[in-house]
């Protein structure tokens, strides 16, 4: 635990990306204003005592959109991520264990995944569902697939060489215990740092989806719905567009500098502190 | 007057002392060596004589080349190193730019050090020096053997006129032949140039071949040093004692059961390797393992030696089950059986230890699971005989049970070593197949990794095939040799009379490549 927190980025992203998962997870059960209530008499209002971030064209609270917006990013980027690592990574895994006419399907899936982008799909689900926020959580989720499918493989072809893999399956085990016993804890923290950075490529595509409005649908919000909101007004008033942007540039960027922190500290190569390498 | 002087060098990594209070010289022409185990600190010595050390370490004492201290700024210790310090590395195929041909290689060499050098007439001669053809100059590293590309790292080395060469463990990644013939194109050299030598090795008679004053580092500080015959005759500190015995190998003979019928037949077992053709035209198998037919009776110690990729390991793994022959099959207790389908029941009666003492086991669970793993094989114990049976493996091989619940980082290598000797064993197997068991080992523990070995067989009667490439490890061990080249078996007989009248071609060159013991 004191080696993660001695590497600084880590320690910076970490804490800046729990500040803005907290301030989501308060509007859950707090806001200054309620975010439906609209009240064209007090627009465009600047920073006030009252409304700290202002207010935008239909006279909501600024500050609570976007609190209630950062949950719904964090939230929709974090179930696409359990979506793509409970897919994905058991499919790599078998790629792995069993190798053979098992891998090259679990890779030409993973290639035909990879064809369509998330806003194809978004469109795809879109046309068959209807918009919506589960539908963007679908989408990204099945982008996520080969992502998790790929890199599990790729950690887990190199563990799988090992010895101690070999002495495994001469103690009898098959593919699958192979993979949940010696697979699986070995390629633990490549699978962490990939899931931070598929977090901030999430809250990205969500923004991005909500934008052409394929994502969440008003009454409520998302960052990308704010900008998609505000994109109109943005000659005469730029601040109802600042104000969502930056926050997504803020959180991407905390999810990006702790994942490469947490690369750093969980990296084998980079841990061992150990001169006798060299000898 | 000293060519090179070295006086109370210290290395640290930040509070860590890893070499200190080293001192020695080397005259002109001398050829000096430098012995120890890994982590000894021996290349760390090496790289601060070439300004090499890497980041974070601090230097200090006195280096100096010609009573001129080296000078601490990188631009002017390039210059020097080259034209003064030549190096040679222990892996040839890292060292080497695999996109560039060896001709380029040696000409950039020759380019960097020497002014005016004419590479279009250098680069032939040295090539030449080092034993090679003319034709390897168009080649690129990949398109060379191991042997050959630490020839044209010594070719590089050699291209500024060094008068100092190091050469840091330049044999230990090549085989037994190919080692003794670099080891001799060194010493050829060193003598026809008058050129110094620091030669670095854990392996006491490449050291004793090729050296004649010798440093013996041990946990970063010099031990002892001297002429080599007098520092290994007739030792002075316990360590070098201690390391000499341990090169000698001399396994006890103790009271074994006696050899007894068959136990395991291998039955012209063939292994192919389908190779990469266009689309369906699949290229002509590689033949890893041709035709194989022996025997290993009850009680037996047999080993099985030859050059790296002779197929010896591709054998062990298809008698373990592991891989699958390709035609032919191997009868253990009268199943027949052809490798991976080998049934449950007969696994348990086979067990492997691995070469790696690093890799064979999984850093994420305790010594205990991993020991406990092949026990799956053995269904209806309860969890007390379970543990019984972990604790009475663990004792056999000397190590004490409260290591069942510590990781494997926490082992050295002997250890780790000791540890897969224990989990081949919890199934209480009837034969044993080791792959090259000691020779990622230091030294100094080989001896007693080979004794336990040894030990255990007469306990339990246990049955061992020895994978290795080690003539001097097989003839203290081995009841009966068996020598393989490109997948045959070509020749067979006792350890004695193998080696002192070897008939195939092979089994000459391997004993003649044998080091001459220390004396």
């Amino acid at each position: 635990m004191r080696r993660l927190f001695s590497n600084p980025s880590l320690a910076i992203g970490m804490i800046a990306t729990l500040i803005f998962l907290a301030i989501g997870v308060l509007s859950l059960v707090w806001t200054p204003f309620p975010i439906e209530q609209i009240d064209i008499s007090r627009r465009f209002l600047g920073i006030t005592a009252e409304h700290w971030l202002g207010t935008d064209n239909l006279g909501r609270d600024m500050a609570s959109l976007v609190m209630s917006g950062t949950w719904t990013s964090f939230l929709v980027a974090a179930i696409a991520v359990v979506i793509g690592m409970g897919v994905g990574v058991p499919l790599g895994l078998t790629a792995a264990a069993w190798g053979g006419p098992v891998e090259w399907q679990v890779l030409r899936l993973s290639d035909f995944l990879f064809a369509f982008p998330a806003v194809i799909v978004a469109i795809l689900i879109t046309a068959l569902a209807g918009p919506g926020a589960s539908n963007a959580i679908i989408a990204i989720g099945i982008f996520n697939i080969p992502v998790f499918a790929r890199v599990a493989r790729g950690g887990a072809l190199s563990i799988a060489t090992l010895d101690f893999v070999a002495a495994g399956r001469l103690a009898g085990l098959g593919n699958a215990m192979i993979a949940w016993r010696h697979l699986l804890p070995n390629i633990m923290s490549l699978l962490i740092v990939q899931g931070t950075i598929q977090m901030s490529l999430g809250i990205l595509s969500e923004a991005g989806l909500s934008y052409i409005g394929l994502g969440t649908q008003p009454p409520a919000t998302s960052l990308g719905l704010m900008l998609k909101d505000a994109q109109g007004l943005f000659l005469i008033h730029p601040w109802l567009t600042l104000v969502p942007g930056l926050a997504i540039v803020a959180i991407v960027i905390a999810l990006n500098i702790a994942g490469d922190g947490l690369r750093d500290a969980l990296d084998p190569r980079l841990r061992q502190g150990n001169p006798n390498v060299l000898a | 007057m000293s060519l090179l002087e070295v006086s109370g060098l210290s290395i640290r990594f930040g509070s860590t002392e890893v070499v200190s209070g080293m001192s020695f010289v080397i005259a002109r022409g001398e050829r000096f060596g430098i012995i120890g185990e890994s982590g000894s600190g021996k290349t760390l010595t090496s790289l601060a004589i070439a300004g090499l050390l890497p980041d974070g370490a601090a230097m200090d004492g006195v280096i100096t080349l010609d009573g001129t201290p080296l000078p601490r700024r990188e631009r002017e210790m390039a210059k020097l190193r080259g034209k003064r310090i030549g190096m040679v590395f222990q892996e040839p195929m890292t060292a080497l730019n695999p996109l560039m041909r060896v001709r380029d290689q040696v000409g950039e060499a020759i380019r960097l050090n020497i002014e005016g050098g004419a590479t279009h007439v250098e680069v032939p001669k040295l090539i030449e020096e080092v034993g090679l053809e003319p034709r390897h100059r168009e080649r690129y590293p990949h398109q060379l053997s191991g042997g050959q590309r630490q020839r044209v790292m010594i070719a590089i080395a050699l291209a500024g006129q060094p008068d100092l060469l190091i050469a840091d463990e330049p044999t230990s990644a090549l085989d037994l032949i190919t080692q003794r013939k670099v080891l001799d194109l060194i010493a050829e050299i060193c003598a026809r140039r008058q050129m110094a030598l620091l030669f670095i090795s854990h392996d006491l008679k490449a050291v004793a071949r090729l050296c004649t004053r010798v440093a013996v580092m041990h946990r970063g500080r010099l031990v002892e040093s001297g002429e080599i015959g007098q520092v290994f005759s007739a030792p002075e500190q316990d360590y070098t004692q201690k390391l000499v015995a341990a090169s000698r190998f001399e396994v006890r003979l103790q009271d074994r059961p006696p050899i007894g019928g068959t136990l395991l037949e291998v039955d012209g077992v063939t292994r192919d390797y389908r190779q990469n053709g266009f689309l369906f035209m699949a290229g002509r198998p590689l033949r890893a393992v041709d035709d194989v037919r022996f025997t290993i009776a009850q009680g037996e110690c047999l080993a099985l030696v030859g050059p790296s990729g002779c197929g010896k390991t591709t054998l062990a793994k298809i008698i373990v089950g592991l891989d699958r022959a390709t035609s032919g099959s191997v009868r253990l207790g009268g199943v027949s059986y052809h490798g991976s389908d080998l049934p449950k029941a007969l696994r348990r009666d086979i067990s492997l230890v691995f070469q790696d003492p690093f890799g064979s086991f999984n850093p994420r669970l305790t010594i205990g699971d991993s020991l406990g793993e092949p026990l799956r094989l053995e269904p209806g114990l309860s969890a007390a005989e379970l543990q019984a049976r972990l604790v009475e493996s663990v004792q056999a091989v000397g190590l004490h049970e409260d290591m069942l619940a510590r990781y494997p980082h926490e082992f050295s290598g002997g250890q780790r070593q000791r540890l897969a000797i224990a989990r081949a064993l919890v199934t209480r197997p009837k034969l044993l197949v080791l792959d090259e068991p000691v020779s990622a080992l230091d030294v100094s523990v080989r001896g007693e990794v080979l004794a336990l070995l040894a030990k255990l067989q007469a306990e339990f009667g246990l049955t061992y095939l020895i994978i290795s490439h080690d003539l001097d490890m097989v003839a203290a061990m081995a009841d009966r040799v068996l020598v393989m080249e490109a997948g045959k078996i070509v020749e067979e007989g006792k350890p004695e009379q193998i080696f002192a009248a070897p008939q195939h071609r092979l089994t000459r060159d391997l004993v003649a490549a044998r080091l001459p013991d220390i004396d």
